[in-house]
């Protein structure tokens, strides 16, 4: 693949063509951290801002999330990686932003690492992928060598649990959340404001870090990304009491993905599974 | 502070059997707010109304609670008799302790304690109840008939004749369903055409009709009143407006086609029309056999056409309607026998299917009306056996109603046509009908042969090759027999529609276990679905015969019309409204709504629905990830309460 030096070059080659000629207002990419390990969202507006771009292997927060913030009919252009680019697709899928809006840089890439254990989270949250879906300008080379990955064999051990155990095992994962709504903060997917569970009227949960009302936000937020999670982890490594969400999200989207014959965020064409409609969908979801 | 009575139905013994009633009335005196709890064995009749009427000037209540049967049932009564007395309707609520409670459980310990907790979450549900104001719409006078059978040519006939606009679709090329293929009818023996031809024919001249032939509707939007229908017309490749029937066209066509009306044993030119007297007798052409669109050249019609009717370059167009009902009579299909192997349908020359056979008797068959076999021989045996696929629990358990009397009608006529044998296999005979056992008799005497006994299985004849040898259990004399015949009549089961399910979705009709489509009461509401506005008549509602159909029709016309005589008519409160507030803008509700009420706002990025076209079915709140969406009577705040109430007790 393209070495990140390389991408981290193009990707500032090409934010300062499109923001010289104003044909975005804005460019999301990523910019210095407190260290190397810690790299942040950055949203250029000017072609002066481009200096601070960076491209490194931490660079994973799914800049799809930010897309939303700005005014319907924003030009933005938008730095993604495989599931970022996902995460766009859904987002066109459900209107919250029009494709002609926006401009993809692609950024086809393998071996990024977790900032907090420095793991490869390749195989555990990329979806298997590493090529974006949708882009306009590719930044580098496309990836076909490695074997591909099922986004789904990490779930080997999980679905081993049964029933009950998977009950005790969540029980014991969420009694961990102090509700700090990072995962919703990081999730692209997350732009409902209100979020369901900050309403009073009705109370849907209990708002204080305990057990029953922990359950009630994590099943209601998992059912609501329901077929249209696109897997790329960010929740999972958001959350500072590293609760594995992933595992649900992904159970949930194998679930999805063999009932309806259809990941989320693959076509803009696509249709989102859970709101529409076919004659030919599984009824197992009724069982 | 809320001032509830509660009225606790027995309905004779239907609850009071396995629900303790007596003590669900004490139970709700006990529980906060609730004034007044009463019994009564029929709360439903007269004096159980001016129970519940009194009641509520004495105790001055503002919630009432019935906890009697579905409220499918009575609700519409109870709402009523609380309207009279000058309470808002909508501040009834209904407990079903019949269906859902006394009927599902043989324990009255059981029935009892659920009544209990169906109680206690009703009167926390009451307290948040408020009054609602029911809304007047138009109507549209305009009525759409699906299928153009003898049930929707019947039916839109006697609507047409009232002075309404009648549309009537029709999927094939003619209209005459079924019914066009038949020879004679049981048990009077009239000719099927004869009697149905002139009716086709009133249809064409009607001026109140627009007949749609080749067409089907791909989707249907709205609601009672008020429903917006798109038809797809086929392409035909001949401009019907030009076409003077002329039939130079398929008098010149090389194509070859398998015609369908036929039942497979005749061909047909790929344009022609299906029968002589096929309404409107104009051709179409069948892509599927034509030359040209095979093969890519020919086009012969379109050269030997005066009028120029020919278009190869026509598309299927779509026609959008507007309609305040719908009647859906769809028909049947005979199931396909040739899975049941032991039969040998399609295998063994000799095995006829029952409509293969009423193509025979017919003088516009294949035949010309001569009953001879495949290869052109006369039968000189002929077994019929009944129940094949039907009253089977291997396959459709269901009894197919008409197969017993078009098979003495078989029997009748291959001894009035051939010098023939002729068998039947029956389980038992079932001639309930008017004149249906006198038919029976007068069969039997005719010398044809009743062996009691369902056909197991046909065999080629090992002694006289080409033969068919029928087996079976003759139940009478205990004995098994093999029969050797020439030729064997199979009397399949009826079955819905192969795409029954996609009319049925589209329709938002529920079917039975066989796939019939479903009525709202099986008795007194034979006609009517679950969805309102949409009728159904003839056999996609159940196997029957041509009356039961006929009459169905006319049943379901007369339904119309008290929805579509009026000019507006009164609709449910209960709609949904959008919070804007708290509204995220991802338009679930956009996408999920079945009657196109909600929209999107791109100015303010909040959805609103537009409650003219509200059903109230509430699935927009139930998909709204913010409960930005309130159900109007099933809030979420209501609901909740009514889930505390039932987890409570």
């Amino acid at each position: 693949m393209t070495n990140f030096k390389q991408i981290e070059e193009n990707l500032k080659k090409e934010a300062k063509k499109l923001l010289e000629a104003g044909s975005v207002a804005v460019v999301l990419a990523y910019t210095k951290g407190a260290d190397e390990k810690h790299p942040q969202p950055f949203a250029a507006k000017k072609a002066d801002d481009v200096a601070n771009i960076i491209f490194n292997e931490y660079c994973n927060h799914n800049l799809a999330r930010y897309i939303v913030r700005y005014a319907p009919g924003t030009k933005i252009a938008v730095a993604v990686k495989a599931a970022d680019s996902r995460a766009v697709v859904v987002l066109i899928q459900e209107e919250k932003i029009k494709r002609e809006n926006l401009i993809l840089l692609g950024i086809p890439v393998s071996g990024m690492k977790n900032q907090k254990t420095g793991e490869i989270i390749d195989e555990k949250t990329t979806g298997g992928l590493t090529n974006p879906v949708v882009y306009d300008v590719l930044l580098g080379e496309e990836i076909h060598t490695g074997k591909p990955v099922s986004p789904y064999t990490v779930l080997e051990q999980y679905e081993k649990m049964d029933k009950d155990a998977r009950f005790a095992f969540w029980k014991a994962q969420f009694d961990k959340c102090i509700r700090c709504y990072a995962c919703r903060k990081a999730c692209p997917m997350c732009y409902c404001d209100p979020c369901f569970i900050d309403q009073t009227k009705p109370r849907w949960a209990d708002k204080s870090p305990q057990s029953h009302g922990n359950l009630m936000y994590h099943l209601t937020r998992f059912q609501h990304l329901a077929g249209r999670c696109i897997d790329c982890g960010e929740c999972t490594r958001a959350c500072p009491v590293d609760i594995p969400l992933y595992l649900f999200h992904k159970k949930v989207a194998k679930d999805c993905e063999e009932m309806f014959k259809q990941a989320a965020g693959m076509k803009i064409e696509d249709k989102l599974v859970m709101v529409d409609f076919r004659v030919e969908d599984s009824d197992k979801i009724l069982e | 502070m809320s001032r509830i009575g509660v009225f606790v139905c027995h309905c004779g013994l239907n609850i009071a059997k396995t629900v303790r009633v007596s003590e669900l009335v004490e139970f709700a005196r006990t529980l906060p707010d609730v004034v007044v709890a009463e019994e009564y064995k029929f709360m439903c009749s007269t004096p159980g109304q001016e129970l519940i009427q009194n009641d509520i000037k004495k105790y001055k209540l503002d919630r009432v609670i019935v906890a009697a049967c579905s409220p499918l049932m009575h609700e519409k009564t109870f709402r009523k008799v609380i309207a009279a007395t000058g309470l808002n309707q909508y501040l009834l609520t209904i407990v079903n302790v019949r269906e859902q409670t006394s009927w599902v459980t043989s324990d009255i310990e059981v029935g009892t304690a659920k009544g209990k907790a169906l109680i206690n979450g009703a009167v926390y549900r009451a307290r948040l109840l408020s009054p609602l104001v029911s809304r007047v719409i138009d109507v549209n006078p305009d009525i759409v008939v699906v299928g153009g059978g003898i049930a929707g040519i019947q039916a839109a006939l006697e609507l047409a004749d009232t002075g309404k606009q009648v549309y009537l679709v029709e999927k094939s090329p003619t209209i005459g369903g079924h019914m066009a293929q038949f020879d004679k009818t049981f048990p009077t023996l009239d000719c099927s055409a004869c009697i149905l031809t002139p009716k086709m024919d009133a249809v064409l001249q009607h001026k109140n009709i627009k007949m749609m032939t080749y067409c089907e509707v791909t989707e249907v939007k709205g609601y009672v009143g008020n429903f917006d229908i798109i038809v797809k017309q086929k392409a035909r490749y001949v401009d019907h407006d030009k076409c003077n029937a002329c039939l130079a066209c398929t008098e010149k066509c090389p194509g070859k086609g398998v015609s369908e009306w036929d039942e497979g044993l005749a061909k047909k030119k790929a344009i022609s029309i299906p029968f002589p007297q096929a309404v409107p007798q104009k051709p179409v052409i069948d892509r599927d056999s034509c030359t040209f669109f095979l093969k890519g050249k020919c086009r012969l019609c379109e050269k030997v056409c005066e009028q120029k009717a020919i278009d190869f370059e026509q598309q299927d167009t779509f026609v959008n309607i507007k309609a305040g009902a719908i009647i859906v009579a769809t028909g049947y299909d005979l199931m396909d026998t040739k899975p049941l192997v032991q039969y040998g349908y399609g295998k063994l020359p000799g095995v006829y299917s029952a409509l293969e056979v009423e193509r025979l008797f017919n003088s516009a068959g294949p035949t010309g009306g001569k009953v001879t076999l495949r290869d052109g021989s006369e039968p000189k045996s002929i077994a019929i056996l009944h129940c094949i696929g039907s009253r089977d629990k291997n396959n459709h358990e269901h009894c197919s109603r008409v197969c017993c009397m078009y098979s003495l009608k078989f029997a009748h006529l291959f001894k009035e046509k051939t010098s023939a044998d002729v068998y039947q296999f029956y389980i038992d005979m079932r001639a309930a009908g008017k004149g249906y056992e006198e038919f029976y008799n007068r069969i039997i005497e005719e010398d044809v042969k009743f062996i009691r006994g369902k056909g197991a299985r046909i065999t080629e004849s090992k002694e006289e090759p080409g033969r068919l040898v029928v087996e079976a259990e003759d139940t009478i004399t205990t004995k098994f027999i093999n029969l050797p015949v020439d030729m064997v009549v199979l009397s399949p089961a009826i079955v819905p529609r192969a795409d029954a399910k996609d009319v049925q979705r589209m329709f938002n009709l529920s079917s039975d276990k066989h796939g019939f489509f479903m009525e709202r009461h099986p008795k007194l509401a034979p006609l009517s679905t679950m969805t309102e506005g949409v009728f159904i008549a003839g056999v996609c509602q159940g196997p029957k015969d041509i009356p039961d159909t006929v009459a169905q029709a006319l049943g379901a016309a007369a339904e119309v019309l008290t929805i579509v005589s009026k000019d507006k008519m009164e609709l449910e409160a209960t709609t949904a409204i959008v919070n804007p507030a708290v509204c995220c803008g991802c338009q679930n509700c956009v996408r999920v709504c079945p009657y196109g009420a909600p929209s999107f706002n791109e100015q303010k990025n909040v959805c609103e629905i537009n409650e003219a076209l509200c059903k109230g079915c509430g699935q927009c709140a139930a998909a709204c990830p913010t409960s930005a969406i309130i159900a109007r009577h099933f809030t979420n705040e209501q609901v909740l309460a009514e889930i505390e109430g039932l987890m409570e007790y």
